[in-house]
């Protein structure tokens, strides 16, 4: 079995003395360059009467400067043709940039001043908050949403993990200007940030100019960051139904899932691409419910992919016809509990394997694939040594240790299940799929 | 044809087929077929069992897909360099030797319509099907790409094969192979596995055709919705007509980026979108040059309709300023660019001009974007933006009580 062709990459790493992280990748491949500028926050420091808030400021980075409107900011990138955006999420607010090299200097200029100077005004805040109602609307029409909000709401239970990250309605109607600016005072330091940079560029020139752009923010000696409640896995099975007129029906079973720290992390990948998530319809449940079955276009299962700074979660997940509910749930559980109930075969080991560290070398493809894995190396303390570890982590997994973190990391027994879709709040089909 | 770029910055391969036929070649009752026949080339061939395409594609550590549209159906390969010529290998055998079990067949349909029910599920999906079939009355891009249910439940195995049969031959497909490889041995290797495939009929002329439209058309769509939403369609040229290159430019000045005439007025000033984009793409056919709009819920779609109708109206009246056409043409050709980053997407830029009018298409792309002047966009505008030449569809609320 072939081993794979090792991605190589050239980073170097450089912490200012105001404590921001600089990391910088050269690729002259193409005469293009990204930036990924992450700050070390998001809605898990965010209270539920302000959900939305981290979410909002991060959107909201780019919509004005102390001496820069949003139109200005818009105008000067894409006068260039580059791309930039502006996002908050759980756990991470960043602002990413992708430009001809020839516009880096413009976009680090920019990068600099929508982290440390935005103003967050009125007129904007109020346009997005807006914006923001109207999408909470809009996403109710996406049934596989709602069922993953749902699902998130009873797995992250008591945490704030379990909310939208965009928030509610009734929280982001309140959101103001002072709340933002106080919440860009609190979290946006250099000693709370990552910068990295990918591309056409001389490492040591870049270096010099990040020094210019960022050296004099100052650091914040007193920036203390919230303890963030963690999630319980559940005891008990739960079950959801939520009506939707739908032509099918949309299912999510599962509970909570591990962080990106987990030293079972590589175990798992391997049993991800055994159980559900692999290329075309090779691992178990697309195989089955998919291949064989002809019950859905799309079905998958996986734990790794969510793996964060907090616990992802573990959710299978299938789209339906209503009339093949019942078989479909059954479908997913019984794969689930045979893959807590023996060990896989060793030729679906040894696949997987070839397929976690052969694929690998497309994770370094571009320019914002390399700064975004720069970003995760520092974020979760990978190292750059990292591309030679992984595939050595991987290779070292065999069967036994696929059974063991599947009874450690998967409970048939105690699973979630929301299911949205023409059914009512006991599952009863409301509307039958025209006759076949 | 077989296209080739050596591209040695990285260790990888991207290899495509494609073929010249799409929902554009289905005939009355037959809808649906590109795409399912798509779905049945991992099925099983005489050399490959079912499953095992995938199977190779996973041991290799590699990625495959397919995709099909109106024009065209595509199938791809990303390998690491070492191991890339499997691809090859597949694609020969497939192109001739698939097999149509019936069982798999049948499971198969199962798979497609559940693909076509997440489509009319899709808050766009129902709309947009509903506009290129009012759009077109007698051309196949009045049919959607999926097909319409009826026809996928009454197409048989039989005629699956025979739809292979006819349109999946060296002559009417085209080998793109981008990335870390040796052009001379890739030829090479390309002639000993496609060259004893014999090369097929002439592809069949379709003859097909539309009338230009002669007046407004007007459709209403009603789903369980919170949020109305709005879609125009005015018809528009073909792929490499003159007109498309202004037309670009008049799409991405209308919706790319902050600074787009449809953001400033729908997002900023009347505040009365989530959001909005515009859609040129190219086609074998005149096309569609489409305006959605996702409404408040607050606000009326009416005088949504009645802003873009302004904003279409003020490009019709006065030419782009010099710095919009400027902005325009760099947005489209940085894009270009950086969207090349991956190497799929080279072989897949590639593949689709050639498969829709020629690889040489791109040789002469920045030259005619660069081209173009702020009257020929006002032109195009007038001529093509017109009321009678558009399609306008509503998506609203069944009426049923809220979720």
């Amino acid at each position: 079995m072939s081993t794979g062709i090792a991605p190589r990459l050239n980073a170097e790493r450089v912490e200012l003395s105001n404590g921001l992280t600089v990391l910088l990748s050269e690729n002259h491949a193409l005469p293009a360059v990204s930036i990924s500028a992450v700050v070390k926050t998001g809605e898990r420091f965010v209270t539920d009467e302000m959900a939305g808030l981290g979410s909002l400021a991060g959107e909201l980075l780019d919509d004005g400067t102390e001496t820069r409107t949003s139109q200005q900011i818009a105008a000067a990138i894409e006068s260039t043709g580059g791309a930039l955006a502006t996002t908050g999420s759980y756990a991470t607010t960043k602002v990413s940039a992708t430009l001809l090299s020839s516009d880096l200097d413009l976009g680090l200029e920019l990068t600099a001043d929508l982290l440390r100077h935005p103003s967050f005004p009125e007129d904007r805040v109020a346009l997005e908050v807006s914006k923001r109602r109207a999408e909470i609307h809009a996403k109710q029409d996406d049934p596989r949403h709602v069922a993953s909000e749902a699902f998130n709401e009873i797995v992250f239970a008591g945490t704030p993990q379990r909310r939208p990250v965009i928030g509610y309605e009734g929280t982001v109607a309140k959101i103001t200007r002072a709340d933002l600016l106080a919440y860009h005072r609190q979290f946006f330091a250099p000693n709370n940030t990552v910068l990295a940079m990918a591309g056409d560029f001389s490492a040591a020139e870049v270096e010099h100019k990040v020094r210019q752009g960022f050296g004099d923010w100052g650091r914040d000696e007193d920036l203390r960051l919230p303890e963030v409640t963690r999630p319980e896995r559940q005891r008990e099975p739960i079950t959801r139904f939520i009506t939707k007129d739908k032509e099918q029906v949309n299912i999510f079973l599962g509970h909570l899932g591990i962080t990106r720290g987990n030293p079972d992390y590589y175990a798992i990948r391997v049993l991800d691409t055994i159980l559900g998530d692999s290329p075309g319809f090779t691992s178990r449940i697309p195989r089955v419910l998919r291949d064989e079955q002809g019950l859905a276009y799309t079905t998958y299962c996986h734990t790794a992919r969510s793996a964060g700074i907090d616990p992802g979660r573990f959710v299978a997940y299938i789209g339906t016809s209503p009339e093949n509910q019942a078989r479909a749930i059954e479908g997913l559980r019984r794969q689930i509990e045979l893959m807590t109930a023996a060990e896989p075969a060793v030729a679906e080991v040894e696949s997987a394997k070839a397929y976690l560290t052969g694929s690998f070398v497309f994770e370094f493809e571009t320019n914002e694939q390399i700064a975004a894995f720069l970003v995760q190396a520092e974020v979760h303390q990978l190292g750059f040594d990292y591309l030679e570890r992984f595939p050595k982590e991987v290779n070292r997994i065999a069967a036994q240790d696929v059974l063991r973190v599947a009874r450690e990391y998967l409970d048939p027994h105690n699973l979630t299940l929301v299911v949205v879709g023409p059914v009512d709040e006991t599952g009863r089909i409301l509307k039958q799929a025209e006759p076949t | 044809m077989v296209l080739t770029k050596e591209v040695h910055d990285k260790p990888i391969v991207s290899s495509i087929i494609w073929y010249r036929v799409g929902s554009r070649n289905e005939e009355l009752g037959q809808t649906g077929k590109s795409h399912f026949l798509e779905h049945m080339l991992f099925k099983g061939t005489d050399r490959y069992r079912k499953g095992e395409i995938d199977l190779i594609t996973l041991q290799q550590g590699g990625a495959n897909n397919a995709f099909t549209d109106t024009d065209f159906t595509a199938y791809y390969f990303n390998f690491a360099a070492d191991r890339w010529p499997v691809a090859l290998e597949i694609e020969a055998n497939r192109m001739a030797h698939n097999l149509f079990a019936p069982e798999e067949y049948e499971a198969e349909k199962e798979v497609v319509e559940e693909e076509l029910r997440i489509g009319l599920d899709s808050p766009w999906g129902a709309l947009d099907q509903a506009v290129w079939a009012a759009a077109y009355q007698q051309h196949p891009y009045h049919n959607p790409v999926i097909g319409w249910l009826e026809d996928l439940e009454r197409a048989t195995r039989e005629e699956m094969e025979a739809y292979y049969r006819q349109w999946y031959h060296p002559r009417n497909a085209t080998l793109v192979i981008v990335g870390d490889i040796d052009t001379k041995q890739t030829l090479s290797r390309v002639q000993e596995l496609f060259g004893p495939i014999p090369a097929g009929p002439e592809p069949k002329r379709m003859g097909i055709c539309e009338q230009p439209q002669q007046g407004e058309r007007r459709l209403v769509v009603k789903k369980q919705t919170e949020v109305e939403r709005l879609q125009t369609a005015y018809h528009a040229p073909e792929v490499a007509h003159a007109d498309s290159y202004p037309l670009q430019i008049l799409a991405t000045a209308l919706s790319t980026g902050k600074t787009s005439r449809l953001y400033e007025r729908l997002e900023e000033r009347d505040q009365s979108v989530t959001h909005q984009s515009v859609e040129y793409t190219d086609r074998i056919d005149p096309t569609l040059f489409t305006i959605r709009a996702e409404v408040k819920p607050s606000r009326r779609t009416a005088e949504v309709e009645r802003a873009i109708d302004e904003e279409v109206d003020r490009l019709k009246q006065s030419p782009l300023s010099a710095e919009e056409l400027a902005r325009a043409k760099q947005l489209i050709k940085a894009r270009f660019v950086l969207g090349h980053e991956h190497l799929a997407n080279q072989a897949i830029t590639l593949g689709y001009f050639e498969t829709i009018n020629s690889y040489e298409y791109l040789s002469s792309f920045f030259t005619h974007i660069d081209g173009v002047t702020a009257d020929d966009v006002q032109r195009v505008a007038r001529k093509y933006l017109a009321e009678d030449n558009r399609t306008v569809g509503y998506l609203v609320s069944h009426g049923a009580r809220r979720q």
